[in-house]
């Protein structure tokens, strides 16, 4: 290969080994950094925190119960219990919007009506042979209701 | 009178080859970064329908990841695997202690596969928790998933 050009009378010399040398250097670092995983997000857990509560008089607050139970065919069977409140859905949208019914929101969002507020304990319980995706959609249909403190509990609890 | 002998010298300084270190570093630095952290196998996550989880980002983190294999479950942590059962359990919490006392703030995660049950996936929140008591630390657990393509729907 010419790398020697005559330029207006001058002698231009292109050293094309260090210039090649930097350009697979350049791909091999865009090769290492390139992530062609999906987006991932994530929900934390609420652990119970013993001990937190300064007033020992204070009410235990029952939490409020989702089960889940083992996918058959296209449904899921949820079952929505807490206090004044017994329920049974076919949806995880259905699930969603029973919660927001019932999560008492602020003056802005106008739902005073519900029951609970967003802090209240939610308890998502699938039985053992319930689907890992089915007990993520319910734990994403408390988070989409609004809820803020929701956990796992042991399988058929 | 003597005239003054003026040395004119050219110093040319040669860029490339100190570009060509400078991504080396970087290259190298790269890598073993990418080698130190924790290993994130491609695991179907699961996908609900209207992600209201929030993205987990770059932040270090500790990934337990619940594998489907052979009608059951294989738990991993960085590249070290661990049975399903309670001495594996046990070795798991302990390795999760191991790195909880080095950094008590980072975050477990959970990737496990979607098509798993949920008994598979339970003991590893068992035993992250136990590993936030071994290590005297208030774990933080999060459960991965995937959010929708273009971001929160």
């Amino acid at each position: 290969m010419n790398s020697t050009r005559a330029v207006g009378g001058t002698r231009v010399r292109l050293a094309m080994t260090p210039m090649i040398d930097v350009v697979f250097l350049l791909l091999v670092f865009f090769v290492c950094t390139v992530r062609f995983e999906r987006n991932e997000a994530v929900y934390t857990l609420d652990l119970p925190q013993r001990g937190r509560t300064a007033d020992p008089l204070a009410l235990q607050e029952r939490a409020l119960v989702i089960r889940i139970g083992a996918r058959a065919s296209d449904a899921v069977p949820i079952d929505v219990q807490a206090d004044g409140l017994r329920e049974r859905l076919g949806s995880f949208d259905a699930l969603a919007a029973a919660l927001m019914r019932v999560r008492r929101g602020d003056a802005a969002d106008g739902n005073n009506a519900g029951l609970f507020v967003a802090d209240h304990p939610v308890l998502i319980t699938p039985t053992s042979d319930c689907g890992w995706q089915d007990a993520v959609d319910a734990f994403n249909a408390a988070v989409r209701a609004g809820f803020r403190n929701i956990g796992f509990a042991r399988s058929g609890a | 009178m003597r005239q003054a002998l003026v040395r004119i010298s050219r110093i040319d300084a040669d860029l490339t080859p100190l570009i060509d270190l400078a991504f080396l570093l970087i290259v190298f630095f790269v890598l073993v970064a990418r080698m130190s952290g924790e290993q994130l196998p491609a695991i179907p996550l699961p996908q609900p329908n209207a992600v209201a989880a929030t993205p987990a980002g770059t932040a270090r983190r500790l990934a337990v990841n619940v594998l489907a294999e052979d009608g059951g479950a294989v738990l991993m942590l960085g590249g070290e695997r661990f049975a399903a059962d309670s001495s594996g359990l046990d070795r798991l919490a302990s390795a999760i202690a191991r790195r909880l006392r080095s950094d008590p703030t980072v975050p477990v995660d959970i990737r496990a596969d979607r098509s798993l049950a949920y008994r598979f996936v339970e003991p590893a929140i068992h035993a992250i928790t136990a590993a936030g008591t071994q290590a005297g630390a208030r774990v933080t657990i999060r459960v991965c998933a995937l959010q929708a393509e273009g971001g929160k729907p």
